[in-house]
């Protein structure tokens, strides 16, 4: 259902690789609900996934940057701004990547240069969109800026090494500069600590089936869908929580506040 | 002296190793890629290893490969194309019919 919620607002959209991605969906809800948007992802994402699909059935225009290069990010701002005719209304940080994630490095055994690079793009990258912005004053004022997050930032997970710390920088870079840009211009920066979800950047961490089952059994309302991330960024996005800012918003059907569910109780009982 | 090279079969000798040796060029250049991008030994990469199956790439690695040969190469593979160069050799192969 539409409700019109972000009628003529102009928005960045990172991280659509392909109708699986959690940013694919957030694009075709931001479309249904009145906004324009440019969608932008690293060529070589670009290459692998349909982003072109996506722009096409919602009118926008796909601007290949690579977010850990300021260059590219100021270039993905002016373009931006002239392909929508104005300053830009929301942003979304869909980007993260760990090599010792996808070449099932131990944690006492991670490569330092893959470490940064994690740090690189899943996080400082965050920094980067905000800076570039903010010097470029190319967020309207009350915007909202929003990053996808995860639990593995408060909490440990064996087989989410690196990308662990990444998502706590990215959690930390958020209440800085959310401090920042609310004082300069209002704007509002938070991030959303989702599910496990399943997507192409999700499934590749090992285990990763029975962490989802687990936290699905964990959770009194289930995992949440990437379909419901989409609707609760759209209400971020839009005049309706105005002042909700600096915050790690946990979208989990209730996961992070449950000690042990009864499914678990039980599973555990019949051992 | 140089009535000798007028003859056709003095020009094949002429031309024949430098093709083998561009072809040669192709297949090195090839390997050191993969040993670079995949972090595997140059030893791992014989014509029939598959990329996927024998050198553990993941498909970020794959996508990231072709982009590789692309540059390196000054070629565009198609996607449908690039769906068939899983091995070592048919990346050699397609390079060496394609390359210029």
């Amino acid at each position: 259902m539409a409700y019109q919620l972000l009628k003529g607002k102009r928005g960045i959209i990172s991280g659509a690789l392909n109708e699986d991605s959690i940013a694919w969906k957030i694009a075709e809800r931001a479309h249904e609900e009145g906004a324009t948007f440019t969608l932008t992802n690293a060529p070589l994402a670009m290459r692998m996934g349909e982003i072109n699909n996506l722009a096409e059935k919602c009118g926008a225009k796909v601007i290949g940057a690579d977010a850990t290069s300021i260059e590219d990010l100021e270039k993905l701002y002016d373009e931006s701004i002239e392909f929508l005719g104005g300053p830009i209304d929301f942003v979304l940080h869909s980007i993260g990547m760990s090599t010792n994630i996808r070449k099932g490095r131990e944690y006492g055994d991670l490569n330092y240069e893959w470490f940064l690079k994690s740090l690189d793009v899943s996080a400082l990258s965050f920094h980067k969109m905000l800076q570039v912005a903010q010097k470029k004053d190319a967020i309207a004022q009350g915007g909202s800026v929003v990053a996808l997050s995860y639990i593995a930032a408060q909490r440990s997970f064996p087989d989410y090494t690196d990308m662990a710390q990444a998502k706590a920088m990215l959690e930390s870079i958020a209440r800085s500069y959310g401090y920042h840009y609310g004082k300069a211009k209002g704007v509002r920066i938070n991030t959303v600590s989702q599910s496990p979800t399943k997507t192409t950047a999700g499934t590749g961490i090992s285990g990763f089936n029975a962490f989802y089952e687990y936290a699905n059994q964990m959770s009194p309302l289930g995992n949440a869908t990437a379909d419901e991330c989409a609707d609760y960024v759209i209400t971020l996005f839009s005049d309706l929580t105005r002042k909700v800012t600096m915050q790690n918003l946990f979208h989990d059907g209730g996961f992070s506040c449950v000690g042990i569910s009864e499914e678990i109780v039980e599973k555990m009982e019949k051992q | 002296m140089f009535d000798n090279l007028s003859f056709n079969s003095n020009l094949c000798i002429v031309f024949e190793p430098q093709n083998i040796l561009e072809m040669a060029d192709i297949a090195e250049k090839v390997k050191s890629i993969i040993v670079e991008k995949l972090g595997v030994e140059a030893s791992e990469v014989t014509p029939e290893a598959s990329f996927t199956n024998d050198l553990g790439a993941d498909s970020l690695d794959t996508v990231e490969l072709i982009m590789e040969f692309e540059k390196e190469f000054n070629v565009s593979i198609p996607d449908d194309q690039a769906e068939n160069i899983q091995t070592v050799g048919q990346a050699i192969t397609y390079l060496e019919e394609n390359a210029k």
